[in-house]
């Protein structure tokens, strides 16, 4: 794509937009995490945390999707944008979104892509492991959670990787085409 | 095939250090919990106006429920209130006399009672229930005066504590967050002990003093005024099990009905910030013994809500 358009420099400043505006679908996987996490800030006025973990699953669905887009440094950055949402100290999120980024990168490579419902079993599986992981960075920071007060967060989060995975394959196909 | 395995190589560093990095920003956090404080004030302010216009709606069907729930209900609850009524005139009058008896103790004391100041009347807008940590976002912020570590009070009863500023919204922490940890006083015994969040819908009492009088079922618990940041007198939750250890709470008010909350000084002025420099390490007797100027180690005064 690079080899295609002439430099950068014998560009007209219009032309030299053109280009990079035309990047925007690098950053889709990242918007769309993004409004994941913002929509898990709704006001829903429960005593316990239930609302599933949105921020993770788009992690996971798009590490999934689009693995060259979804790089751990990009989940890291998310992870610090959740934990200043959430009013976490600043590392837990990051810390959890980045070692699950990188768990589904490794996990894909050695064994390759799979059905939807082996998907949702890994993906439930990398949600429980999270919320064992927030529980030892929410310790490490000093500021220890019960553990099992979290056990409804990945029930409903493991419920609602269907739909994630709907809205993330729908802007897929919108954004990236059919493709793979 | 060298340029792949050179940057599965370089992606593996990278991430890598990106988790080292995470896990070095918790111990940061660790040591300076204020880091990154004004980055989520910042965001504060960006999110919750925009929950605020989303909820709109939502409060208005809340509304509607409410309304028909009244209409339909209201009969019920006249006759249970007169009942109520009845008893609460008799409890009146004995609360007038000891009101009078109180103002003349305190008269013949010189008792000094700070006073409670209103900062601020907010309505809750949002509360996060997809995190680990209990919070509320309010639609005021630093440009109304509200600081962090004050406490937020609805109509029922105590809702939290202020935790993070922005200029126009503020972060609570509610009661039932595992940080957080009211000192309460048990109405019926004057036991204090304390109510501590562990982000279920109960909260667990802990620490009571003079454990070997039992409590009951009902019993009621307000903030005690320890700590300095909550208003004694206040209701925190009434006792749903008290059997077990440690008995478990109600909390009084929840951010699901208190559309509305007072946030106010903190009760107790805060020591003032720049005290100073002291140590907490142990001096040896020698050198108190030669006489050299050792700095002395202040009490510590302890924030009720750590």
């Amino acid at each position: 794509m690079i080899g295609s358009v002439p430099p950068l420099r014998l560009m007209s400043p219009r032309e030299r937009r053109r280009y990079w505006i035309g990047h925007w679908r690098l950053a889709v996987p990242a918007l769309v995490t993004l409004a994941l996490l913002l929509l898990m800030t709704a006001p829903v006025l429960l005593p316990m945390p239930v609302f599933p973990q949105l921020g993770l699953l788009g992690i996971f669905v798009w590490a999934t999707f689009q693995p060259g887009l979804m790089p751990p440094w990009l989940a890291f950055l998310l992870g610090l944008v959740a934990d200043m949402l959430f009013a976490q100290p600043l590392g837990v999120n990051a810390t959890g979104f980045a070692v699950a980024a990188l768990f589904v990168r490794s996990f894909e490579a050695r064994y390759g892509h799979h059905a939807h419902r082996f998907d949702w079993a890994v993906a439930t599986g990398v949600i429980a492991g999270s919320a064992l992981l927030t529980w030892q960075l929410m310790a490490l920071a000093g500021r220890p959670v019960p553990l099992l007060a979290m056990g409804w967060q990945v029930l409903t989060s493991a419920l609602a990787y269907p739909p994630v995975v709907w809205l993330c394959g729908w802007v897929q196909r919108r954004a990236f085409g059919l493709r793979q | 095939m060298r340029r792949d395995q050179n940057l599965a190589l370089v992606s593996a560093v990278v991430s890598g250090a990106v988790i080292a990095f995470g896990l070095l920003l918790l111990l940061i956090g660790r040591v300076n919990p204020d880091a990154g404080q004004r980055m989520r004030g910042v965001l504060l302010d960006l999110v919750t106006p925009a929950w605020s216009v989303v909820r709109a709606p939502f409060d208005g069907v809340g509304r509607a429920i409410d309304w028909g729930g009244d209409y339909f209900g209201a009969v019920d609850r006249n006759r249970r209130l007169e009942g109520e009524l009845a008893a609460a005139h008799a409890e009146l009058q004995r609360a007038a006399a000891d009101r009078l008896a109180l103002v003349q103790l305190k008269r013949v004391a010189r008792v000094r009672v700070p006073e409670r100041t209103l900062i601020a009347t907010v309505r809750i807008v949002s509360a996060t229930s997809g995190s680990v940590v209990r919070t509320a976002m309010v639609s005021a912020g630093s440009s109304d005066g509200i600081k962090p570590g004050q406490p937020v009070i609805g109509a029922a009863g105590l809702i939290g504590r202020t935790l993070e500023t922005g200029i126009g919204a503020a972060r609570v922490l509610l009661l039932t967050d595992p940080a957080s940890r009211v000192p309460v006083m048990v109405v019926r015994t004057g036991q204090s002990a304390l109510a501590v969040g562990v982000n279920t819908p109960s909260l667990e009492l802990q620490d009571r003093v003079g454990a070997d009088v039992p409590l009951r079922v009902g019993d009621r618990l307000v903030t005690s005024g320890d700590g300095g940041v909550y208003p004694p007198g206040v209701p925190v939750g009434t006792i749903i099990r008290a059997d077990g250890d440690p008995a478990l709470v109600r909390p009084a008010a929840t951010p699901v009905g208190a559309a509305f909350v007072n946030i106010e000084a903190a009760w107790l002025p805060l020591p003032a910030a720049d005290t100073p420099a002291t140590t907490l390490a142990p001096v040896p007797i020698e050198a108190r013994r030669s006489g050299a100027k050792v700095p002395v180690a202040a009490p510590v005064i302890v924030p009720a809500n750590p």
